[in-house]
């Protein structure tokens, strides 16, 4: 176990290095540099003279890779630099909204998992009206644009029934509506998934023996399906929890939930550098964590892994 | 002995397979060729044509969808947006291919250590959220359609390079590719020959499946305001502008919305029906 | 004396084509033991699976009826087949490399069938491990774990434990060296003398249907040519029975 957990870590690094260099890149490679950015922000026309000497004080003379060293140096001591827009520090500005936005993608993702059992599990009834019903609803609920489907949930639940309101303060209960929003979708896709490999697993060989002993359907989807397919569910899931933190960006903005969404928005119209390089960074840490979570589940799901990795 | 009625499980069988499904899904998208090819046939209103002294006007006979926030004509912009939006769509697809499709063969066919660094690069690039990667790409570049084309195109080529790779690691695993190699044939003999008919169906349903998603993604970074900008007609920047007047005017929200997910659900049943079509297994019935 | 299993003209296959089991009839009597025998493709997991109600679609029964210990299988419902199935009838398959769940212990599946049967879950597991001459052990080790005889003798050891009216082995010894196989018939043969079920044993080779059976099925085609005794197939009208007999005759006499 944590043999397998050094492991993954151990080839996390490289990944891990490799994700900094993109969140740098993209900042040092961007049309108009930072200096300019940050000129144009206090509305001054810069002179020659004084960009070269801005560009010289900011280091931005140096090389790409001492550039680098330099950044992920701050970086690693969690200092992203200063939001052009506010002059706060991103990292300030960030972990202010984070737990907002966290809280709705984890709602989102619990509710996403609990559809998608449902789907799947029904789009494998035996009855084929329903078997098709449910697959019709699953593809037509991934096809809804969550964002049409937050106005249509506002149009019904806020301005017609008179739920839930549109300014929000981060309180529980305006959590609802927006992680309906996105758990609906994000489950009927993962549905699919729960579908597909439900369908294969019932293809196999081991399935047509616990039918042959006579085991009830719920029986052999607890204790002979499952445990084959949480290892690749829950990659699904990882995968979910990041297609979410894009997706919540989309669902925020609509019903003013307090998060990063909001700010990112800001940041692109703005093009304030360290605040969309700062997201970048953090939810790329976040989902990355997620991912090896999830490997470390399919680990434990698989006795023939498990048993390699513990012999050599 | 005892005769059973054959009709109805062999009608059910003809049904199976969401062949029906993909029969719609692919009635649908030629409704949206139709539809997206009506102003070269049928006259029909510029989509930036105002008309103030008729604005927010629900349906009506000059207007049959009604007009928006500044009395353009949504029937017109709803379909003077089909190119906008499915080509965009089609355009991102194309590119996330032309990426994909060599990483996802040459990583598969030269195996060892070229297959182990370029699938660690595609891994570094998947190891951040797609959305947020091309939020971020597109925030550097600054908004535009242009700009959320290749920020999503740059956030989604990885994944499906790894699936290109999948398979066609499995389709150079069957026999007779490993014996055509054995007779002697070239590399890219081989290639075209054996493995790309393998690849090209179960490829037809991700292309399908993923073009959905793109157009999702796209149509979402258009309403969020930092993908198609106005007046460019496009569904999902229609929605943003229709917005404040979500309570006057529904019908503005209403059209572009049935819009994209018409177009979405078209690609997604065609990605599910063929996937249904090339699915021989057939699971034992508890 | 009703058999235990009659089946009548049965026919199985995929709508509008030519049948896979073309009107197939015999019965098994309780605690009798009989042979289905024939040439690779005839159709006997096919036969085999119709009886348990594995058939997959599109495959199904075409025409005929299935009785099995008083109860009719013909068209049963899925609850139907559901109690059918582990008790009154059970099948050991073709192919014991994935027949177990990979992901759970075999002492698990096999406790799983003494739930099944209401029976005491020790007792029942060690008894019937001890039957098959399998370690206790074993109970603890996951199916890739075990060779490909051993996972046979836990299937056997599972048909201990359910105990079902009717055993249907197909094919447990192909693949299987002499040793192992004759460890195999002997420990399906304690089986049968320990719960007193018939058993439908499959297999392309005489040499093991005589260790199990006396009577013995031969089909050729999808078709039941012959329902005889082993020793006298080689006089039966069918050319199919004969050949099976000629070269069974054929391979015990080196030449
Ligand atoms: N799902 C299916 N669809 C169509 N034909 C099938 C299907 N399953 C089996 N068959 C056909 O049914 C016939 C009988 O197959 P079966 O598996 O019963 O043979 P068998 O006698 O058990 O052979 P073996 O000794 O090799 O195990 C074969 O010709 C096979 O092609
Ligand atoms: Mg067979």
């Amino acid at each position: 176990m944590l043999r397998f957990i050094l492991i993954r870590l151990a080839v996390a690094v490289p990944t891990l290095l490799g994700m900094s260099v993109v969140a740098f890149a993209i900042v040092a490679i961007a049309p108009g540099d930072p200096v300019m950015m940050e000129l144009r922000a206090l509305g001054v026309v810069p002179k020659p003279e004084d960009i070269a000497a801005l560009r010289a004080e900011y280091g931005l003379d140096q090389p790409f890779l001492l550039r680098y060293l330099d950044w992920l140096g701050r970086a690693v001591q969690l200092d992203l630099g200063t939001s052009i827009a506010t002059g706060r520090s991103v990292v300030t500005e960030i972990a202010m909204r984070l737990p907002a936005t966290l809280s709705l993608a984890v709602s989102a993702l619990i509710g996403a998992v609990l559809v998608s059992v449902v789907f799947g599990v029904c789009a494998l009834s035996r009855n084929r009206g329903v078997a098709a019903c449910m697959r019709g609803l699953t593809i037509l609920l991934v096809s809804i644009p969550s964002f049409w489907l937050a106005l249509l949930f506002i149009y019904l639940f806020v301005l017609t029934i008179g739920w839930g309101r549109l300014v929000s303060d981060g309180t529980w209960s305006d959590l609802i509506l927006p992680a309906l929003t996105l758990g609906l979708g994000a489950g009927a896709s993962l549905g699919r998934v729960v579908y597909e490999r439900i369908r294969a697993e019932l293809s196999e060989d081991h399935i047509r023996l616990a039918i042959a002993k006579g085991l009830a359907p719920r029986r052999i989807l607890i204790s002979h399906i499952a445990p084959r397919i949480v290892g690749p569910l829950a990659t699904a899931w990882a995968n979910t929890f990041g297609a979410l933190l894009g997706g919540v960006v989309i669902v925020e903005s609509i019903f003013g939930w307090p998060g990063l969404g909001q700010l990112i928005l800001q940041a692109i119209a703005q093009r304030d550098f360290p605040v969309i390089q700062a997201y970048l960074v953090f939810m790329g840490l976040i989902f990355f964590t997620m991912s090896i979570l999830a490997d470390i589940v399919v680990f434990f799901t698989d006795p023939q892994l498990r048993r390699t990795l513990s012999d050599d | 002995m005892i005769e059973r009625h054959l009709s109805l499980p062999a009608l059910r069988f003809g049904l199976r397979g969401g062949r029906f499904g993909l029969m719609m899904g692919v009635a649908l998208l030629l409704g949206f060729v139709v539809l997206g090819l009506s102003p070269l046939f049928v006259d029909i209103a510029p989509p930036a044509q105002m008309d103030l002294l008729a604005r927010l006007a629900g349906p009506s006979d000059t207007h049959p969808l009604g007009t928006d926030h500044l009395g353009r004509d949504v029937l017109s912009r709803l379909i003077h947006a089909v190119p906008v939006s499915l080509g965009a769509a089609f355009a991102t697809m194309l590119a996330i291919l032309a990426i994909a499709l060599p990483w996802g063969v040459i990583a598969a066919v030269a195996g060892g250590r070229v297959d182990m660094v370029m699938m660690r690069l595609a891994d570094i690039i998947m190891a951040f959220p797609t959305l947020v990667l091309a939020l971020a790409i597109i925030g550097f570049m600054g908004a535009s359609l242009q700009a959320s084309i290749i920020g999503i195109a740059a956030a989604w080529w990885p994944s499906n390079a790894r699936m290109v790779r999948a398979l066609v690691l499995s389709a150079s695993q069957r026999d007779f590719v490993r014996a055509a190699y054995l007779s002697g044939a070239s590399r890219l003999r081989v290639i075209v020959r054996h493995i790309l008919p393998q690849v090209l169906p179960p490829l037809a349903v991700i292309i399908s499946l993923e073009t959905a998603s793109v157009l999702l993604a796209l149509s979402a970074l258009s309403f969020l305001g930092i993908g198609a900008q106005p007046p460019t007609p496009e569904w999902g920047a229609m929605l943003n502008q229709a917005r404040p007047f979500f309570s006057q005017a529904p019908h503005m929200l209403l059209v572009p919305g049935l819009a994209v997910t018409a177009a979405v659900l078209a690609l997604n049943l065609i990605g599910e029906g063929l996937r249904d079509l090339l699915d021989t297994r057939e699971p034992y019935e508890w | 004396m009703v058999a235990l299993l009659q089946v009548q003209n049965l026919s199985v296959g995929l709508p509008f084509s030519a049948p896979l089991l073309d009107a197939i009839s015999f019965d098994i009597a309780e605690s009798e033991r009989v042979g289905l025998v024939g040439a690779s493709g005839c159709g006997k997991s096919l036969t085999a699976g119709t009886l348990c109600g594995l058939l997959r679609t599109p495959l199904r029964v075409l025409a005929g009826s299935i009785r099995l210990d008083g109860t009719s299988l013909t068209d049963a419902s899925p609850a139907t087949w559901r109690a059918a199935r582990g008790r009154s009838v059970f099948q050991i398959f073709q192919s014991p490399g994935t027949a177990l769940t990979p992901v759970r212990r075999v002492g698990t599946q096999l406790a799983e069938a003494a739930q099944i049967a209401g029976r005491d879950t020790k007792a029942a597991v060690s008894q019937a491990l001890d039957a098959v001459a399998l370690q206790p052990d074993v109970t603890g080790l996951f199916p890739y774990q075990l060779s490909g005889g051993m996972k046979q003798r836990v299937l056997i050891a599972m048909a201990l434990i359910l105990r079902p009216r009717l055993l249907i082995a197909d094919e447990p010894t192909t693949g299987l060296d002499v040793l192992t196989e004759h460890d195999i018939l002997t420990a399906l043969n304690t089986a049968a003398d320990e719960t007193g079920a018939s058993v439908l044993f499959i297999s392309h080779d005489l040499r093991a249907v005589r260790r199990i059976a006396t009577r013995t099925l031969v089909m050729h085609a999808g078709r039941l040519v012959e329902d005889a005794d082993i020793a006298d197939l080689a006089i039966s009208k069918a050319p199919a029975a004969r050949a099976l007999a000629t070269a069974a005759t054929a391979l015990q006499n080196p030449c």
